[in-house]
């Protein structure tokens, strides 16, 4: 955006810039405070610093505490160093253009300035990043002390206590505990390595075959589905080619499967799961549901959180959500999900063809 | 309030933490009843409803449990009628090295102590020296 109180020099800067960038001209700062309402992301200012309203260096001074992100460049006709000084110190300008002005200087100017602009937001956005990992560092360690040193010390206290007994029995029944202490381990360990594939995995696309995705699952879970009594029922409807990345979608599949069948109503006979997958235009519907145990009405937005965990029944990390919905993005899909308590639940998934 | 035997209760997500702890509770020699509870709403109930006790209790609690955590149970423990919490003390469990943990253990008038997981008879004797 460029002020100025003289018609003339707006045209000619508008003329000789506006094939390279995108054009706010101002006749007064009023009308410029009016066009940075409107356009709050301009990314380069340049004032005239002799102007009827308000002098350059004020007028800089001013957006600057509303708008610290652009980049402020003055132009002037004096050239005393009072004014200089006061435009750096004041206006925290970026570039000092003298009057009257030449396309080249102007030129110039701009282009650092587009270029600094960029790398300071750049720098912001880094550093919002940065901030995001150390959050979920802290969180990690938090979590990796309890959630894997947990099942190591239990199987610790076990083991001291088996120690002292002589009834094969009983120390039997301790393999038993120390069996699902590992396998929760086990089982921890394995979505840390989901998480770390999601995160710094590259996407692969590949022509998606559910068909061969659909038998995968039912080998997983083939097993579990006949130790629990647990029906598992699995349906596809797909009249085109679907692509996207295959090891993000069994992620996906793979957790929202195990929790299915994790969170059964153990006391039920008719347990059953299903997974129904759908291609049409473009997109791939995958629907897990279950008649389980449902989740709290006041839990179902948190449970998308990493280490969230809505029940205390079964040995959830509370990892496998947070990966659904990472990989999820990955992908640039979508979930929604619906339950009652006692009910069921049912997670829909809608992903696109890449 | 009877001396020589001592009541616990213990409250832990894990079946198998909560199975170590009633172990190493029976083999004090010094237990007249254990409860365990995996989920620590149910505990509070459960303190809620008891009639006054004969004996003192001792409680160990686990901090990091889905639902309510440890410290969120110490605060509904906190909110009880005096009666109901007369004679009980509370011991924090945690397999987390957490500085925070510690330091927050401390805010907290109804927590006895500290106590790093696995609960093992060595570290029960020394508790039950002050009992």
């Amino acid at each position: 955006m460029y002020i100025d109180d003289e018609a003339n020099n707006l045209m000619s800067f508008k003329a000789s810039f506006r094939f390279d960038y995108n054009i706010f001209i101002a006749n007064n700062t009023e009308e410029a405070l009016n066009q940075l309402e409107q356009n709050p992301d301009i990314n380069v200012i340049l004032s005239d610093q002799k102007m009827p309203d308000k002098n350059g260096v004020e007028f800089l001074e001013e957006i600057r505490l509303k708008y610290p992100n652009a980049v402020r460049i003055l132009i002037t006709g004096y050239t005393d160093v009072e004014s200089v000084i006061d435009a750096i110190n004041r206006g925290h300008i970026f570039r000092y253009i003298k009057k009257p002005w030449s396309d080249v200087d102007v030129k110039s100017a701009v282009e650092e300035a587009y270029k600094f602009y960029m790398a300071t937001s750049m720098l912001a956005i880094k550093n919002e990043e940065l901030q995001k990992a150390y959050t979920e560092l802290d969180k990690f360690a938090y979590s990796a002390t309890h959630d894997m040193r947990g099942p190591i010390l239990s199987v610790l206290g076990v083991i001291g206590i088996a120690k002292q007994i002589d009834d094969m029995g009983e120390v039997r029944e301790m393999l038993g505990m120390m069996e699902a202490a590992m396998v929760k381990l086990d089982n921890y360990i394995q979505n840390i390595h989901d998480y770390y594939n999601l995160r710094r995995g590259e996407v692969k696309i590949t022509e998606v075959n559910f068909e061969e995705i659909i038998k995968d699952m039912r080998d997983i879970f083939e097993m579990t589905s006949k130790i629990d009594k647990t029906g598992f029922v699995t349906s596809l409807k797909q009249a085109e080619t679907f692509r996207s990345d295959e090891v993000s979608l069994k992620i996906i599949l793979n957790n929202l499967l195990s929790n299915a069948f994790k969170y059964q109503n153990r006391s039920r006979d008719d347990k059953k799961v299903a997974l129904d997958i759908e291609v049409t235009k473009g997109m791939a519907t995958i629907t897990v549901s279950d008649n389980g145990i449902g989740i709290p009405e006041n839990s179902i937005e948190l449970i998308f959180n990493m280490f969230y965990r809505a029940t205390s029944q079964e040995l959830g990390s509370g990892f496998g959500l947070y990966n659904v919905k990472d990989a999820l993005g990955k992908l640039g899909g979508k979930i929604e999900v619906s339950s009652k308590e006692n009910e069921g639940t049912t997670f829909k998934v809608s992903i696109p063809s890449k | 309030m009877i001396k020589d035997k001592l009541n616990f209760i213990v409250v832990d997500d894990s079946k198998l933490d909560c199975f170590i702890a009633e172990k190493i509770i029976q083999n004090t020699g010094k237990c007249n009843s254990v409860k365990t509870f995996q989920q620590a709403s149910e505990a509070i109930n459960y303190i809620g409803g008891l009639p006054e006790q004969t004996h003192e209790t001792i409680l160990f609690v686990d901090i990091q449990m889905p639902v309510m955590n440890g410290f969120e149970f110490v605060e509904a423990f906190e909110a009880l009628p005096a009666e109901k919490k007369n004679g009980i003390s509370i011991y924090m469990l945690s397999s987390s090295i957490n500085e925070n943990d510690i330091a927050r253990v401390k805010g907290y008038s109804s927590i006895r102590q500290f106590i790093n997981k696995p609960l093992t008879a060595n570290s029960i004797a020394v508790i039950l020296e002050n009992f």
